[in-house]
């Protein structure tokens, strides 16, 4: 192979072995050349003195320690995150309705508290009377058996998530019916409050829809 | 700045070692690399890339062991591209501890684009530049008067040619970030091309230019002008 003085350069970004070998032959006939690749080879001898590997087994110590602390600190968040640990694992679209409902919630609450209990004629009462109240409880019964039902149907699909999305409709299910026992444990003490008969409702519905998008995803 | 052609030890017998690529096809041309593959941290290269996978996965399961293994492999040049980076060894120091934190916090999101050591060196150098970055803002807000935005290179233990080592550290702060990252991850760590180019997320060929461009300047900032270079060009 035969190479000239201009393609020295060429040789020096990307040249292949037989390329170099045929530069360092040409060099030996050409000063200018054989100048050219001494002072680059010279810039590799002289990088080194910027290589200095002595062992700092302190470093790792200082390493260790923070590393051990982060998993502390991580183990501490997962015991204060409680039942929301599932967050990180459900999608943020879910994560977004449940935030939206858990606002819708509160804001209602905050309202409720704020006007206090207001009689309007022709409105129903917000504390449910005796009658109303049976009438309540027997529809909520019907309307829990029916939910049940599909739980039943789609529980197959949950136990054995066979995708990341059932997986997360089983984590919401689980928050769901936790809410649900938590709000029927509250309107258990105060069976009248039509407020937290309707937050019952609203959650009963959520499930609802949510097994049905199981069903739905299953298919 | 002369400096290089005075202490740069120019008679130096130099042996040609060519290194075949992790890529077939191009040979790279490596000036004596065997005396810092001994003795010296362990290469990217020789291992193996299933044990670069288990490293990987028992870090991912939180095995200390296994960060203590990745620190016994790449530590010290960690630190030492590092405090080429910075300057400073305390700086380094922190570089390196914050990159394997780092690594810990987002191992989970490894997916095995690159290899676990190539994906770690990534961080540490996006690391040292958020160090630089907020070390010149503090700069900034403490004082306008001093204008220098290079770190100030703090004086560590002597080699055989320091006066060559002071130049060099000060040319490679005149060199654009790249061909500074590039010159000391393939002259001075002797990685590959093909693992810089993982580590900067540049392509092989603009790594192989990047040192072109790199050491053709260096030899600009650190050479008294010849006459025989004109003709050349």
């Amino acid at each position: 192979m035969n190479v000239t003085c201009k393609d020295c350069e060429r040789i020096f970004e990307d040249g292949t072995a037989e390329e170099w070998a045929a530069l360092e032959a040409h060099a030996v006939a050409c000063a200018t050349c054989a100048e050219e690749i001494r002072a680059w080879k010279s810039l590799s001898v002289a990088a080194k003195e910027l290589r200095n590997y002595s062992p700092t087994p302190e470093l790792w110590s200082r390493i260790e320690r923070a590393l051990a602390e982060e998993d502390a600190r991580k183990a501490r968040r997962r015991e204060g995150q409680g039942w929301f640990s599932f967050l990180p694992n459900i999608s943020l679209g879910w994560q977004a309705v449940l935030a939206g409902a858990f606002v819708l919630i509160l804001t209602a609450s905050v309202v409720r508290i704020i006007r206090g209990p207001v009689d309007h004629p022709g409105k129903p009462d917000p504390l449910l009377k005796s009658a109303a109240l049976k009438e309540v409880e027997s529809a909520e019964s019907a309307y829990e058996k029916a939910i049940d039902k599909l739980a039943a149907e789609a529980k197959p699909q949950l136990d054995t998530p066979a995708t990341p999305l059932l997986a997360n409709y089983h984590e919401k299910l689980l928050v769901l019916d936790s809410a649900i026992a938590d709000l029927r444990a509250q309107a258990g003490l105060n069976p009248s409050n039509a407020q937290l008969r309707y937050q019952l409702l609203a959650m009963y519905q959520e499930k609802q829809r949510t097994l049905e998008e199981v069903l739905e995803a299953g298919k | 700045m002369g400096t290089m052609g005075l202490a740069l030890p120019w008679k130096t017998k130099i042996t040609s070692v060519l290194r075949k690529p992790a890529a077939v096809g191009r040979w790279e041309t490596r000036v004596g690399p065997s005396d810092h593959l001994t003795g010296g941290p362990a290469q990217e290269g020789a291992e193996p890339a299933n044990e670069d996978a288990a490293l990987a996965a028992a870090c991912r399961a939180g095995d200390l062991r296994a960060y203590e293994r990745l620190y016994a492999l790449h530590g010290a040049r960690m630190k030492n591209l590092a405090r080429n980076v910075l300057g400073s060894t305390a700086d380094a120091e922190d570089a390196v501890q914050e990159t394997f934190l780092k690594v810990q916090r987002s191992i989970a999101g490894f997916r095995g684009q690159s290899s676990f050591v190539t994906w770690t060196y990534r961080i540490l150098i996006n690391t040292c530049y958020d160090a630089r970055r907020s070390r010149l803002r503090k700069k900034e807000v403490t004082t306008d008067e001093d204008s220098e935005q290079t770190p100030r290179m703090e004086p560590r233990a002597p080699g055989a040619h320091p006066s060559l080592r002071m130049a060099l550290e000060r040319a490679l702060e005149k060199l654009t970030r790249h061909q500074r990252d590039v010159f000391l991850l393939y002259e001075v760590e002797g990685f590959r091309h093909a693992e810089i180019a993982g580590m900067l997320e540049i392509t092989e060929a603009a790594s192989k230019n990047t040192l072109f461009q790199a050491k053709k300047n260096l030899r600009d900032l650190l050479e008294p002008p010849r006459n025989g270079r004109a003709e050349l060009r």
